[in-house]
Formats: C-alpha cells, structure tokens, sequence
C-alpha cells in the first residue's frame, strides 16, 4: 500500500507529465484560457489515460508479450488509444446526451495528445502489475489535470495583468509555464530527503 | 442557425479542424462528411433552444452555459465511472490478488460508474443545469467586429 501511495506521488508531482517529462504541451498551452475549459480537458485526458493504460496492459501482457510482437507496441498502442477514445465518445453520447454535446469537444483532441502515448509507453518500461500499471497511469493524469488547472489559473490572472507589450500573450505564458516548472521541481526533494 | 422547429430552434457548433484549412479538405473522406470538414461531428453535437429573438435560419449566434456546468458535466461523465472503476479494482486485488481479477472488476466498476453517470446526467438535465442559453446574436460570418 505505502509503495503504490509513493508511486502514485511520484507520478503525480516529482515526474509530472507535463513539467517534467514535456508530454501533452499542446493542450497544456492551448485548452488553459480558462479552468473550466482546462479542468473539462483534465478529467476528459484521465479518464482516456487510465482507461487505455487498462486496455494497454492486457494488450502488451497478452497479446505483445505472449506471442513476441513487441516491435508492434507504438502502433498497437496508439490503435488502441483511438479505440479508447472512440468507446469513450461512443458511451457518453448514449449515457447522456446532453454531456456529449457539451463534452464532445474535448475528445478528438485527445488522440493525439502525447501524453496519453507517453504514459502507456512509460508503463511497460516500468513492468508492472495491472493494479499498478492503472494507479501510475491514473496518478499521471492526475498530475496533467493539476497543472492544466494551476497554469488556466495563473493565465486568468495574466489576462487582467499589466504586462509589457514584449511579453504579452504566449511569451508571458511561457515564461509563467518555466517558473511553474521550476516550482514543481521542489518536489523532486521528496525522493532524496 | 441551421432549422426551425415550431417554437424551437436547431443550432450547430462553429467548428473547424485545423485539417479542414487544407486545400484538399472537400475531398477528403468521404463526401460532405469528410474528415477535413467535421461536418459528421458537427451533426452530432446539435442542440435546441426556444427562439428567443425571433431568430431565422443561417444567422450566428454566441450562446453559453452556467460557469460550473462545465466541471459538473467532466465530473459526472468521467469521475464517477473512474472512482467506481478503482474502487472495484482495488476491492478485487485486495480479496483475490490476480490482475486478471482485477481487471474484470474494474471493468465491471467502470461499467457501473456509466450507469451512475446516467442517472446523475439525467438529474442534472432535468433541472436545466446542463442546458446552453442564448446570449447575444453574433457578427454575420466572414464579418470582423
């Protein structure tokens, strides 16, 4: 239990998806105008991500692995990510209407959003077990979700801010996203102290 | 504006891919329908509303929804299934400790979530918190404001 709870934390904060292994970076800069819409993107990229790591882990442990097809992963995967998006889409415009039309949008996008590739692609290097493979993707994505709300968050601000000509707009979010990064480097202290 | 339906009105999203800048977008896919124009997407994603400013078919208009409806939806389409998914995997691998165990449980946690979901979308429909409202008509297209 303590191993999964420090894996989760690890995967979440020290090795963020985004600040630190620099996946998903186009939703990160594009979806976080504001944090509902960044929030909407958040929890739509982890349900996609912990759902296709699920779906990734039978895949690799009995398809890939059993029958020696490895050199077939990141095709596999990103079949299986498409797939995953589909069912997802698929679902919730039967569960509720309503949601699908406010929701929809977020979907597509999330095909080719890096991070869900990067996350099941991480998962096999760590070879773990199905309980496992699922907190760490979960805990990833979580991890995404925080910082898309922090970073819409910190851009709502900047909105109302007095900031030079030079830097507005994408310049002064990168350089808000690079001190954002730096902040989450501090976490990186939890492994070592 | 798209159709007229009695007192009610049909809209559909303004919605381009960046594909759909291609100059090969018409022809791409299949028919209108191609993967260039979303026009397939865009059909699915029709909504009504009552006419409130005697709107006509082909005008543009900037609707919105409540500022937490956006969160509440994403948070009864995708947490709740995923809670109820993790909740049954963990229950799995706690009593039977084998990933295949686990899966199925999860699946079946997943599965369960949906149908919450359902439930909790139809509440949230039925007291209009999901439902777009009219704002403001919107500059004709092609038109800068």
């Amino acid at each position: 239990m303590k191993d999964f709870a420090l894996m989760m934390i690890g995967a979440a904060l020290v090795n963020n998806v985004i600040l630190a292994r620099f996946l998903g970076l186009c939703s990160f800069m594009g979806v976080t105008t504001r944090i509902d819409t960044a929030a909407g993107m958040g929890l739509a990229t982890t349900f996609v991500i912990t759902v296709s790591s699920m779906a990734d882990w039978a895949v690799q442990h009995y398809l890939l692995d059993a029958y020696g097809l490895g050199y077939l992963r990141t095709v596999t995967f990103i079949l299986v990510i498409a797939s995953a998006v589909q069912f997802t889409e698929l679902t919730i415009r039967k569960v509720s209407p309503s949601l699908f039309q406010m929701l929809g949008i977020y979907l597509p996008l999330i095909t080719t959003n890096c991070a869900v590739l990067g996350v099941a692609l991480l998962l096999v290097e760590g070879h773990m077990s199905f309980i496992g493979s699922t907190l760490f993707a979960f805990a990833s994505s979580l991890g995404y979700s925080l910082v898309m709300i922090i970073f819409a968050g910190l851009r709502e601000r900047l909105a109302l801010a007095q900031v030079p000509r030079l830097f507005a707009g994408p310049p002064i979010a990168f350089i808000v996203a690079s001190l954002l990064a730096m902040a989450f480097m501090g976490f990186s202290g939890i492994s070592t102290g | 504006m798209v159709r007229v339906d009695g007192d009610r009105v049909w809209f559909e999203p303004e919605q381009t891919t960046s594909c759909g800048h291609c100059a090969s977008s018409a022809v791409c896919g299949t028919g209108a329908n191609g993967i260039g124009s979303v026009a397939s997407r865009i059909e699915l994603r029709r909504f009504s509303l009552d006419n409130p400013a005697g709107l006509r078919v082909g005008e543009r208009v900037v609707v919105g929804v409540d500022d937490r409806a956006l969160i509440k939806a994403a948070l009864t389409a995708y947490a709740l299934p995923l809670l109820t998914a993790l909740t049954a995997g963990g229950l799995a691998q706690g009593v039977a400790g084998d990933d295949l165990v686990t899966l199925a449980a999860m699946v079946v946690g997943l599965f369960f979530g949906l149908a919450g979901a359902r439930i909790a979308a139809r509440r949230l429909a039925a007291r209009g918190e999901l439902a777009p409202r009219f704002l403001r008509r919107a500059a004709p297209s092609g038109v800068m404001t």
